[in-house]
């Protein structure tokens, strides 16, 4: 079973339809599960204990977790100098914080198993240090290093831990970023087209099969930066 | 498994490399002495949680004190017995 964070919407979600598509069993996790085509819990993936509490029913069902994709995140595109500090928590919160406490908690369940993959997302306002989107990229540069460590933590058990950093997909994250500024980013990519949510699946695919076994620790650039 | 000491002092003995090693109340889980390394930690604490589960309670080895040296559960085989004990006690 492969857990996936952000389930509802977004990448999310259409890495959800693209693995249940492929015959994988997912389950979902998103603070609004209703509706949902596939099994789910209501989470706040920034509320430790509230994690907790899936990770302990998903160790309570039968079938084992072989991967995990951290999903959940949001953006706010504001010049550091004009972000609110509620902003910059929640940022934190959410995307380094939710990504760490998903990590830690979920983590056990492919330990246990002495196998599986877990993938964090980045972003390229990372690796290009884009300007209004410095808080941002400060919560998935801190995403990205944690990553690092935490593949060589988790190695001895057979687990993978990889990074998929995308350049502007079109998603509700990309709200406030006009054509203008996308084009401007697309352009610095070494392929300087805009890539859509099916060129993150199919990362998320590469990552999942077992011939990527000898991948840890890496970051992937959606378009090459 | 009516005694959780033992449990958990078994559960440590079967990680041991040399299983003739004596385990007791005052053998080193972190720090100097230790017997265990950060694999076999983790391996430990997956264990105890599955004898938490069969005891009817969640073992949680996150807690603020896990990894102070003053104070962690880890810092010997009878501290861990005595929070793992503990846990088991406030549980509903």
């Amino acid at each position: 079973m492969i857990v996936v964070t952000g389930a509802s919407r977004g990448l999310g979600r259409a890495l959800c339809e693209r693995l249940m598509g492929q015959g994988s069993a997912v389950f979902g996790i998103a603070r609004q599960v209703d509706g949902l085509p596939f099994p789910a819990l209501g989470c706040d993936v920034a509320d430790y204990d509230a994690v907790r509490v899936v990770a302990q029913a998903l160790r309570r069902q039968a079938q084992p977790v072989t991967a995990l994709v951290n999903a959940a995140g949001i953006a706010s595109m504001n010049l550091a100098l004009t972000t609110p500090a509620a902003v910059t928590r929640r940022l934190i919160e959410v995307n380094l914080l939710g990504t760490i406490h998903c990590c830690q908690l979920f983590g056990p369940l492919l330990v246990r198993q002495r196998r599986g993959a877990i993938i964090n997302f980045s972003t390229i306002a990372v690796a290009l240090g884009l300007k209004g989107e410095s808080v941002y990229a400060a919560s998935k540069a801190g995403v990205e290093g944690f990553s690092r460590a935490f593949a060589r933590e988790v190695s001895d058990f057979g687990v993978t831990v990889n990074c998929i950093a995308p350049g502007p997909i079109a998603t509700d994250l990309l709200k406030g970023v006009s054509p203008a500024q996308i084009d401007a980013i697309v352009a610095r990519q070494v392929l300087p087209r805009q890539f859509g949510a099916d060129a993150v699946c199919d990362l998320v695919e590469l990552l999942l099969d077992p011939r990527s076994h000898s991948l840890s620790g890496q970051v992937l650039h959606v378009g090459g930066v | 498994m009516d005694d959780p000491e033992k449990a958990v002092f078994d559960a440590i003995r079967a990680l041991l490399d040399d299983s003739a090693q004596a385990v007791d109340a005052h053998t080193p889980l972190i720090g100097d002495g230790r017997v265990l390394d950060s694999m076999k930690l983790v391996e430990l604490c997956l264990a105890l949680e599955d004898i938490a589960t069969a005891l009817g309670f969640e073992f949680d080895w996150t807690s603020e004190s896990a990894m102070s040296r003053s104070r962690s559960m880890f810092r010997t085989a009878g501290a861990l017995a005595k929070a793992f004990r503990g846990q088991q006690a406030v549980t509903p």
